[in-house]
């Protein structure tokens, strides 16, 4: 792959000339907490922060968008509202979670609109500094190494950008006076101390090996009734967490006709409804069955089928569950077969 | 397609008239509705009302009087389908804030003192469907327009309107809102259905529940939270009492068993 | 770092496999109280015959302003142009499409999931069992080896109903039992018209009825409500079905029946791609599968 350097001070050149492109977005502060937002320039990002309230998988799959109009006649696909957008300052983590919904959505049965979406979506990625929720280094996520279009490490004085698609190498010969691919040995050196000391930094000592065993063992764990009389059912868990994909689809129709829109809207498997049959039967009625469905699909189901788990340590969940139902606490309670207070 | 235009009255309780109100609000799709649908009685709307048979009755308001309950029973009877709008209607309102606590008398007298009021006989609100059965709820304080069009265009086109189930802590997820209660603050939300669009908290007010409860909601799971957060226990039962109706007054009630039982 | 660009610019253009084509409901008639069958060929009739399909596959439905929904073909695709299909009505879904009437239009994307095995089934002796709305995918396996009947060694078809008027396409099945190249045994749990003749009882007193069955070269397709299964597997593996060539067809909430919506997850499987047609094998390690928890209730 192609790396090459960047003068620090280039940035807010070389993003301002991007914008050629598409629209530029990029993180940016909401009250204590970031959310990635449209911007005209770098300045406006706060690249210090580590995770938005939730992660890039609203540009690729909407909250709540319209798959298809229908009238009598039928069914005709609603395509091309989507912008083209550069989404900059994507972190390690949340790259690793795109991967994993691009393996969701892009084999087997295509999903047309989030192949569309991804199309149109350049990510440049940056890398981060982990806080005490961060937990990457125990998912194999803290580093990155495809998925992205740039990316971008931040070595104090310079950048070293990673090339990594044939759109990302557009950008950058947009302005390849700002580039040069003139690595010496003081680059490799920074970048194996830079890497050193992002190891370093990481307070989080969660570990996640063998957890597919604990889960298959821990089933029938009481743990689970003490954490369902615990969850709010609020879904923000499954909201807020970069691999959760799950949705719902409904139709909606004009007032006085049988036009209308299907419409896709994100759906939680922390909800009753979610698997509820027609006729009244429901799977997972209790708040149990579905955090064990949750965590059964992070962190056992998924290694076992991919040889990783489907967490990607942004430690949103962490940041996000008020009652402090999270996989740092769900893996430890299983492990100790005790809740935490 | 060949159909008739399904014969609807909307009808007002005990409440705000606020939902009614919203109906009349949809300034641009008022004519659509009015065009879609045979509007046979809606007092609030028109003078020339006809009392008859109906497709649709949507009511709004809780049931507190006797002269109200004949009313609601009678509209049931001419009805095929009866819909509750607002969360008085849905869930009782605020004024049934303190069904289930045996206070009715004391907080009449404590109202109307010995003032004898010959109107009707009043009792302790209650949502509709303490006395006649609902078929659909469309809650809210009032109602979102969006909400009510699209589940009056679905009725319309003869299909089932699909309203979310879920807490209205997705819909605030969604808008990227913080959490207010992970924040420590009194927030609602995880009790109250969605629908709204998070429209309070997407500006960092917390949510009161003014939708009403969910279907699948851990009253003891929020009360433990926020009892933990440093909230007194009998501000955190008024406060999710408020808009909580008969649902929230039920399981609160048997929480309070529990404890007690538990004491003993 | 071996991949340099992955998915980012695979992208082929290709049909949207969210796409529901219109399709005509031919015929529509009550086969029980609330169970109808429906009969529907594509609007565009060149589609007709090249529409193929798997027995036990599932189609996802959709009746337009009313959503979408799976529901399993009762038809075989030894007898292409049309699906068939058996359904009861249990929600707003159905509720909408049994407002529907003939020659009314509804959307059919598909066919779904794996379906039965039916290749490596042929020379196999085969058994089927079926209760209640169990019949609407056995019925399409049941008519399939029928129709290719040199290709399988002997068949065995067994079928309970609560009643006489419960049981699904009830004449068809009495006059399969006019047939020497199959055995047809039905029963019903009781008799309320008097005029029934044949077995009455649940589905399991006809395994007394079986006489010696080769069970090692014998695929069993089992589909019923729980209960069912509760008494009719402990039979069949004492038959000695291997359990894995013992067969049985699940049902979940799906919303996409392409592994997208999530809903009919199960541990690591979707039902929609993985399933729906699991063994009993898969059953018995897989927890959530046939939920052997307090709350599962029904499977069809």
């Amino acid at each position: 792959m192609m790396i090459l350097k960047m003068k620090k001070e280039d940035l807010p050149a070389f993003l301002d000339s991007v914008k050629e492109w598409g629209e530029l977005w990029g993180p940016v502060k909401k009250g204590e907490k970031v959310t990635y937002a449209k911007v005209d320039a770098l300045s406006q990002m706060d690249l210090k922060a580590t995770r938005t309230i939730i992660p890039p998988k609203k540009f690729l799959y909407p909250q709540r968008f319209t798959m298809f109009d229908f009238d009598q006649d039928g069914y005709v696909e609603r395509k091309g509202d989507v912008p083209k957008r550069i989404l900059f300052g994507i972190h390690p983590c949340d790259i690793h979670g795109i991967l994993i919904m691009d393996k969701l959505f892009l084999e087997n049965y295509k999903d047309p609109y989030y192949a569309e979406r991804r199309e149109k979506t350049l990510i440049l990625g940056h890398s981060c500094i982990p806080d005490d929720k961060c937990m990457c280094i125990a998912t194999n996520t803290d580093f990155i190494a495809e998925g992205f279009d740039l990316f971008f490490t931040d070595l104090k004085m310079f950048y070293l950008v990673w090339v990594g698609s044939t759109k990302g190498h557009d950008l950058v010969r947009m302005r390849p006076d700002l580039f040069s691919r003139d690595l010496d040995k003081n680059d490799i050196l920074n970048y194996t101390e830079y890497r050193k000391w992002k190891t370093a930094q990481f307070k989080s000592n969660v570990d996640f090996t063998g957890m597919p065993d604990v889960f298959e063992l821990g089933y029938n764990s009481p743990v689970w009734d003490q954490l369902g009389d615990k969850c709010l059912s609020c879904g923000q868990c499954t909201m807020v967490c970069p691999t959760c994909n799950c949705y719902n689809q409904v139709d909606e129709v004009e007032l006085g006709s049988l036009e209308g829109t299907r419409d896709r809207f994100w759906d939680s498997c922390m909800f009753r409804e979610y698997s509820l049959v027609a006729g009244g039967h429901n799977f997972r009625d209790k708040r149990a069955d579905r955090l064990r469905l949750w965590y059964t699909h992070k962190l056992q189901a998924y290694i076992g089928e991919f040889g990783k788990p489907a967490c990607v340590g942004c430690g949103r969940c962490v940041a996000t569950c008020p009652v402090d139902i999270n996989v740092v606490t769900v893996s430890t309670a299983l492990k100790e077969q005790e809740v935490g207070k | 397609m060949t159909k008739q235009s399904p014969k609807i009255g909307v009808y007002g309780f005990t409440g705000c008239a606020g939902d009614q109100l919203m109906i009349l609000n949809c300034e641009d799709q008022l004519v659509d509705i009015f065009g879609a649908t045979e509007v046979r009685s809606f007092v609030m709307a028109k003078s020339d009302n006809h009392e008859g048979e109906l497709d649709v009755a949507f009511v709004e308001g809780s049931i507190s009087t006797d002269e109200q309950l004949r009313r609601v029973k009678e509209i049931r009877e001419r009805s095929k389908v009866l819909i509750a709008i607002g969360t008085c209607a849905c869930h009782g309102g605020p004024q049934a804030m303190k069904l289930g606590e045996g206070k009715f008398d004391e907080m009449y007298k404590k109202v109307y003192g010995n003032a004898k009021i010959t109107l009707a006989k009043a009792f302790e609100a209650q949502p509709v469907d303490a006395f006649v059965k609902v078929d659909m709820y469309i809650p809210g304080c009032p109602i979102d327009k969006t909400e009510f069009l699209t589940a009056v265009a679905k009725l319309v086109a003869g299909r089932h309107p699909y309203l979310y189930k879920f807490p209205v802590c997705t819909e605030c997820k969604w808008r990227e809102n913080e959490c207010i209660l992970y924040n420590g603050k009194f927030c609602a939300g995880p009790l109250t259905k969605a629908g709204c669009g998070a429209i309070c908290p997407s500006h960092n007010i917390p949510c009161v529940g003014c939708w009403g409860p969910t279907d699948d909601l851990n009253v003891s799971a929020e009360y433990d939270l926020l009892k933990e957060k440093g909230y007194k226990p009998e501000e955190i039962i008024q406060k999710i009492k408020k808009f909580g109706g008969a649902k929230v007054a039920q399981i609160v009630g048997e929480l309070e068993k529990k404890k007690k039982e538990a004491k003993a | 770092m071996k991949k340099m660009c992955v998915v980012l610019d695979d992208r082929e253009v290709q049909d949207n496999p969210f796409q529901p084509d219109m399709w005509r409901i031919v015929r529509k008639y009550p086969l029980t109280g609330d169970v109808n069958f429906f009969q529907a060929r594509p609007v565009d009739v060149d589609e007709a015959l090249k529409f193929n399909f798997v027995p036990g596959q599932f189609i996802m439905m959709s009746v337009m302003g009313e959503g979408e929904a799976p529901f399993c073909v009762s038809s075989s695709p030894s007898r292409p142009g049309l699906l068939e299909f058996c359904i009861r009505k249990m929600g707003t879904m159905t509720e909408s499409l049994f407002a529907l009437k003939e020659n009314q239009t509804l959307g059919i994307r598909g066919p779904y999931g794996n379906g039965f095995p039916i290749e490596k089934m042929e020379g196999k002796d085969i058994m089927i069992v079926g209760g209640g709305m169990g019949v609407a995918p056995l019925r399409s396996l049941l008519l399939y080896i029928l129709d290719n009947r040199d290709k399988f060694g002997n068949v065995t078809y067994l079928h309970g109903a609560r009643t006489p008027g419960d049981m699904l396409f009830r004449e068809e099945f009495l006059q399969l039992k006019e047939r020497d190249d199959l055995r047809c045994l039905l029963t019903v749990d009781k008799d309320d018209t008097g005029m029934w003749k044949d077995k009455i009882g649940v589905v399991t007193t006809l395994f007394k009825d079986l006489g010696p069955i080769d069970a090692k070269n014998t695929v069993a397709a089992v589909c019923g409500p729980p209960i069912m299964y509760k008494f009719v597997m402990d039979y069949v593996v004492k038959l000695g079905i291997p359990k894995h060539q013992i067969l049985m067809t699940l049902e979940r909430r799906m919303k996409c029946g392409v592994g997208k919506c999530g809903h009919c997850a199960i541990e690591y499987l979707y039902t929609c791609i993985d399933g729906p047609v699991f063994s009993w094998w898969d059953v018995i390690h897989m927890k959530e599968l046939i939920g052997r928890g307090a709350n599962d209730k029904t499977i069809a």
